[in-house]
């Protein structure tokens, strides 16, 4: 199919279903790159701009992607994709609000989806950490054999700025500048 | 019942330009800072109003802070509102982004900058995982919700089924479990 549609329907599928906030569809986008031409290494570039770059993620998500699959018309694509379900679901909701409020049909739906993001984004984490520190290697060759496949120096990164961010909140910027210093010095 | 002026189609946009360009790491972020401009500022609603338009705006799928462009946008000058507060949040992010995009590929990928993107990027996907800390934190509080976290996990990890599928099918599993519990909650 045309690659400026592909990115369109992918990305109206994500804005759709895109609960839970940016990383929620972040998380659908990472379980998605497979079907576009971006790497997770990319993926992972993605996540460190959002933070410099203003703005909600998903709409930097659905650009970067956009651009680097099918170029400029591939991000404006992609970007009106995910802005789309938007609209439809503002005006419904506006329309039948009162109706909404008592929905008791709507408070199932996000009692199951809330959680499912969690889940999501935490396969969405492990895609790309896996993605990044252990590039290229199967599921059976890390378990066979971890030390040859796994890169103990991204391990270590990634455990120090996870327990960093998550234990004692250290600000996010801060800590991926301060990978990228000790990647510079330590990694080759 | 909306009067079309091009003066309060200026101010949406720029109520929502100003939000979506001055505000980082994500839209949740923006809402208090149009709060303050649609409420207290231009005065287009209550802040009752705002609140439970803000609230919607995270329970529906999508961009959090274009929900809410929308909604306010619809709010004050109907179809065309809507469609010009959406651009105004939205706009700088895709321009800015694009750039960011096309630098990214100027930087060499060779030697010590190796060395630091592979750190940039394993950080980066742990702070994801802390995103999903942060996220589960506030919504997992029953069994239930812990049950299909690690389903939606499990599916999406080692499975091939596509991610949206599984966002909807947890989105039934929700209604049902609900029906349920209000049925034990009526004995």
């Amino acid at each position: 199919m045309n690659p400026i549609l592909d990115l369109l329907l992918a990305f109206l599928k994500v804005g759709a279903t895109g609960f839970g906030g940016g990383y929620g569809m972040m998380s659908l986008i990472v379980a998605e790159a497979r079907h576009f031409s971006v790497t997770i290494g990319q993926i992972a570039d993605l996540n460190a701009l959002d933070m410099v770059v203003p703005g909600p993620i998903a709409i930097n998500a659905a650009t970067y992607v956009g651009y680097l699959d099918a170029g400029f018309w591939g991000s404006l694509a992609a970007t009106i994709g995910v802005m789309i379900p938007s609209f439809v679901f503002v005006a419904l909701m506006m329309r039948f609000i009162d109706r909404y409020r008592k929905n008791q049909i709507m408070r199932g739906v996000l009692a199951g989806v809330k959680p499912a993001a969690v889940g999501l984004i935490v396969a969405a984490a492990l895609t790309i950490a896996v993605g990044v520190i252990a590039p290229g290697a199967s599921a059976q060759s890390i378990l066979l054999n971890p030390l040859a496949s796994v890169s103990l120096g991204g391990l270590i990164i990634f455990a120090v700025v996870a327990v960093l961010n998550i234990r004692f909140d250290v600000n996010p910027i801060l800590l991926t500048v301060l990978a990228g210093v000790a990647g510079a010095l330590f990694l080759r | 019942m909306h009067k079309t002026s091009l003066k309060t189609l200026g101010e949406l946009f720029w109520v929502f330009f100003k939000a979506g360009t001055f505000t980082f790491a994500g839209g949740l972020a923006m809402l208090p800072v149009i709060q303050k401009d649609v409420v207290e500022t231009r005065k287009w609603m209550g802040r009752e109003e705002f609140i439970e338009y803000a609230t919607l705006a995270q329970t529906l799928p999508g961009v959090i802070a274009l929900n809410c462009a929308c909604f306010v946008g619809r709010r004050a000058m109907g179809f065309i509102g809507m469609l010009v507060a959406a651009v105004g949040a939205t706009i700088s992010a895709f321009f800015l982004m694009l750039a960011a995009t096309i630098l990214l590929n100027f930087i060499p990928r060779g030697g010590a900058f190796a060395g630091a993107f592979q750190g940039v990027r394993a950080a980066s996907s742990a702070l994801v995982l802390s995103a999903a800390f942060t996220l589960g934190r506030g919504n997992l509080k029953t069994a239930f919700a812990v049950i299909l976290m690690l389903c939606a996990f499990a599916l999406v990890a080692f499975t091939s089924i596509s991610a949206p599928l599984v966002v909807l099918a947890a989105g039934g599993a929700g209604v049902v479990y609900q029906r349920l519990k209000e049925r034990d909650e009526a004995k």
